[in-house]
């Protein structure tokens, strides 16, 4: 038997050992189940309701399949027009993070406002997926072999050119890897935008109908069929991107690292008028769309009115002592869960440099769990926290847990072999190796996760508060949107997507401090 | 064989110019100050001469070729290849080139690398298909057409790269090393149909080499640059008649002149 086949035959034993002892929990003990229902029986239930899972199924799956194809359409575009140009990449970063921060499920419910039919849930999918496909096509296109743009050039060739026969090619390992990452993202957003469009059809509307039924067999088996169809996304494009990766690196190292794009170049005015643009172009596209679309304002007001809401008039006060109670109760938990799930996984991470074998079984399990839809966690975590504040802890934590992991892991592994073994030359071990060469060099990937997780965090308190707990803002937006008190919906979407964009740049703030030491 | 050589004494007016390089320095800046690439320095190549570049490494050769080609711009003076700017006269099609590295296309074949500069310049390929595969032919890649560059070895990559430089017709061909990679018996016998396609076009040819026999057995002079700063040292004529054959590495003459070139290299004023 060959290595590879040997661990392969130790995974599928490890995975049936989990199953057995799960069986045994969830059918023998009481809080078993209560909490883990027996596989045996999610399946039985499973296949009991398995003409609501063609339903249900096929309305997600559409929806996020399409979602897929118009947000990746324009990434593929936004991404084009940013490297041919990238002062419009400057321009347009204001709408960028914001589209990256923006707590999903707040969004849902202002698309209701604009759109009918199934569109909100899909263009909702759409506005996920943009993120991760434009930044990961701009980085392919942008990452050109600089012998091959000098190559093109030595036969007088331009930027058409170079992009026809270079970048277009070199972009396409990028590319694949970033329809991978948005694939599970597509189906998060079509079931973020079902909760909130009142569709009667898809796994949103599952979930929210199964909810309140108390059969724990039911929740788990949406949670993982959700789990499912979202991994067979990622895993469709796994493949591909592999394949494509090996024709496309170069088979010598470049002797030149390639220029820097001189975003930072220019005078402060420059950057100060960019940045300017950058801040106003949401709000202006904001405008832009109520204004176009001519929804009446008092179901979607522009930004002007939204703050005056806030501000002015009889009802402000009253506003903002409400959105102060829900931010008061939201934010300490957004806070905590993700601080705590930074701080397990690095403790994780570097407990699995000590001990490697536990880094190879968690990595896979990481991986996978890294793209499941937070929404597919919502039943187990009702099932083991109930309803209460816990519930959002957890939930936060699950959230900023697994991508945090993955990346810190990364971290770890790009310590360069010389630093530990000059750490080991002078008769230190494992432990002084974390301590001095380690940990010092993973902080750059600390940060890294922190940015990524932090508008995470933000979301999974707010789905947990609005399924669940039905506290904090996420309630206050179910609440509004139940009462058709539109203003409060979009003051509430406005301060939400602040405060994640806030805490974006805050993390990269203090990032840039530190690591320029 | 006539006016081969001719450098900063005056041209003679019937052997036209091809190259000239008129006090064209380079400096980089880099984060720990300037770094002077160049020293202002001038050269005249007549057309269908082969001229050799040699000196240690960091003189500069590169950065010659590279500015030759239109990819540097030189900091002051001028550089004119048959009287037109290098980027003007690169859009002709006139120029071929071969970097230090291969610099291929890791997901095009060696066919479709080989034919890379014709779609760059615009020129169709099917009718250019029997010369491509000569090309391929001549570097001794015969039966690679469909390979990648992953599956070649690195001198086989630097052969496709020859080809490819060749594969434009050009009128002036600028050489970084291109044998680097090789081992010294396929050396010897890229460097004889390195004289053969030179011989048959006339291509006014600069070859940056590290190979001191090399540079003697194939070209009309060689220039000996110094580093810190790079500048010309020296420029020594090749007076050995052509064609030249392998015998020639063999002869008390040959051997005579490769010593006078490292006596050149190493002579005063080079950085120790
Ligand atoms: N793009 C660049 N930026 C900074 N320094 C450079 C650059 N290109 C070349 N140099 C420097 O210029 C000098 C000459 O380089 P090069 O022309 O490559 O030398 P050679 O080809 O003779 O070995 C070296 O010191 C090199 O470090
Ligand atoms: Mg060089």
């Amino acid at each position: 038997m060959s290595g590879a086949t040997r661990e392969n035959a130790r995974i599928v034993f490890g995975v049936l050992v989990v199953l057995a002892i799960w069986e045994f929990l969830g059918s023998q003990t009481s809080w078993g189940v209560a909490m883990f229902p027996a596989p045996s029986r999610i399946l039985a239930q499973a296949f009991a309701d398995r003409e609501l899972y063609w339903l249900h199924g096929l309305a997600t799956v559409r929806t996020a399949t399409i979602g897929f194809v118009f947000g990746c359409a324009a990434a593929m575009l936004a991404a084009l027009l940013f490297c041919l140009s990238p002062s419009l990449e400057l321009a347009f970063r204001g709408v960028n993070i914001a589209l990256f921060a923006m707590p999903a499920i707040v969004v849902g419910p202002l698309l209701v406002l604009f759109f009918n039919g199934d569109w909100p849930q899909t263009i909702l999918a759409a506005l996920m997926v943009y993120f991760p496909a434009m930044s990961a096509t701009l980085l392919g296109l942008r990452q050109v072999d600089p012998r091959l743009a000098d190559l093109v050039a030595a036969y007088g060739g331009g930027e058409t050119k170079l992009m026809l026969h270079v970048r277009f090619r070199g972009a396409l390992p990028s590319l694949f890897a970033g329809f991978r990452v948005a694939a599970p993202l597509a189906v998060l957003g079509a079931v973020l935008g079902e909760f909130g469009s009142g569709t009667r059809w898809g796994f949103g509307a599952f979930l929210l109908s199964a909810l309140p039924q108390g059969n724990p067999a039911r929740l788990w088996g949406i949670g993982l069929a959700a789990s499912l169809i979202a991994l067979a996304g990622y895993a469709l494009f796994l493949l591909p991107a592999r394949r494509l990766a090996a024709s496309t690196s170069a088979v010598t190292l470049s002797a030149v690292s390639p220029a820097a794009i001189a975003v930072s170049s220019g005078g402060r005015l420059r950057r100060i008028a960019f940045a300017l643009v950058a801040l106003a172009l949401p709000f202006l596209l904001w405008w832009l769309m109520v204004t176009l679309t001519k929804v009446s304002p008092i179901i979607a007001p522009g930004p002007v009115q939204t703050i005056l809401f806030l501000f002015e008039g009889r009802q402000a006060s009253a506003a903002r002592h409400a959105l102060g109670l829900a931010l008061g109760q939201t934010l300490p938990v957004a806070a905590l869960g993700l601080l705590a799930g930074l701080a397990f996984a690095f403790v994780l991470a570097a407990l699995s440099l000590l001990a490697p074998a536990l880094a190879r079984a968690l990595m896979p399990v990481a991986m996978v769990a890294q793209n499941m839809p937070l929404v597919a966690v919502v039943p187990i975590v009702t099932l083991v926290f109930g309803r209460g504040v816990t519930a959002s802890v957890f939930m936060a934590v699950l959230v900023v847990f697994f991508p945090a992991y993955v990346l810190l892991q990364q971290g770890f592994t790009t310590v360069p072999r010389a630093a530990s073994d000059l750490v080991a030359t002078y008769g230190g071990g494992r432990l002084k190796n974390l301590v001095f060469v380690a940990v010092p060099y993973s902080i750059g990937h600390l940060f890294a996760a922190a940015r990524l997780v932090a508008p995470q965090a933000l979301l999974g308190v707010m789905v947990a508060e609005w399924l669940l707990t039905g506290t904090g803002l996420g309630n206050l937006l179910n609440v509004s949107r139940g009462g058709l008190d539109y203003d409060m919906i979009w003051a509430g979407a406005l301060i939400s997507i602040l405060i994640s964009v806030a805490a974006y740049e805050a993390v990269g703030l203090i990032e840039r401090k530190v690591v320029r030491r | 064989m006539t006016y081969m050589t001719i450098n900063t004494s005056p041209t003679p007016p019937e052997a036209a110019v091809d190259l000239i390089i008129d006090q064209a320095g380079k400096t980089f800046p880099t984060p720990r100050g300037p770094v002077v690439a160049l020293a202002p320095i001038s050269l005249k190549v007549t057309r269908g001469s082969f001229v050799a570049l040699i000196g240690p490494s960091g003189c500069g050769k590169s950065t010659l070729l590279r500015m030759v080609a239109g990819l540097e711009q030189p900091d002051d003076g001028a550089i004119l290849i048959r009287s037109k700017h290098p980027e003007q006269f690169r859009k002709e099609g006139e120029l071929g080139i071969a970097f230090q590295d291969p610099a291929l296309l890791p997901w095009r074949n060696v066919f479709a690398n080989v034919a890379f500069p014709l779609q760059i310049l615009g020129r169709p390929i099917k009718p250019n298909n029997e010369k491509i595969r000569a090309l391929i032919d001549l570097v001794g890649l015969k039966g690679y057409e469909d390979a990648l560059p992953s599956q070649l070895s690195g001198g086989m990559r630097q052969r496709v790269a020859i080809a490819r430089s060749l594969v434009s017709d050009p009128s002036v061909l600028l050489l970084d090393e291109p044998f680097g990679a090789l081992d010294q018996i396929l050396r010897r016998q890229m460097n004889l149909e390195l004289q053969r396609i030179w011989a048959a076009r006339q291509t006014t040819t600069l070859l940056v080499t590290h190979g001191i026999d090399e540079a003697v057995f194939l070209a009309d002079e060689v220039v000996v640059m110094h580093a810190k700063p790079g500048r010309i040292a020296e420029i020594i004529k090749v007076p050995f008649a052509r064609p030249r054959t392998p015998d020639l590495f063999s002869s008390p003459e040959f051997h005579a002149l490769c010593d006078t070139l490292t006596a050149a290299l190493h002579g005063p004023g080079a950085a120790a």
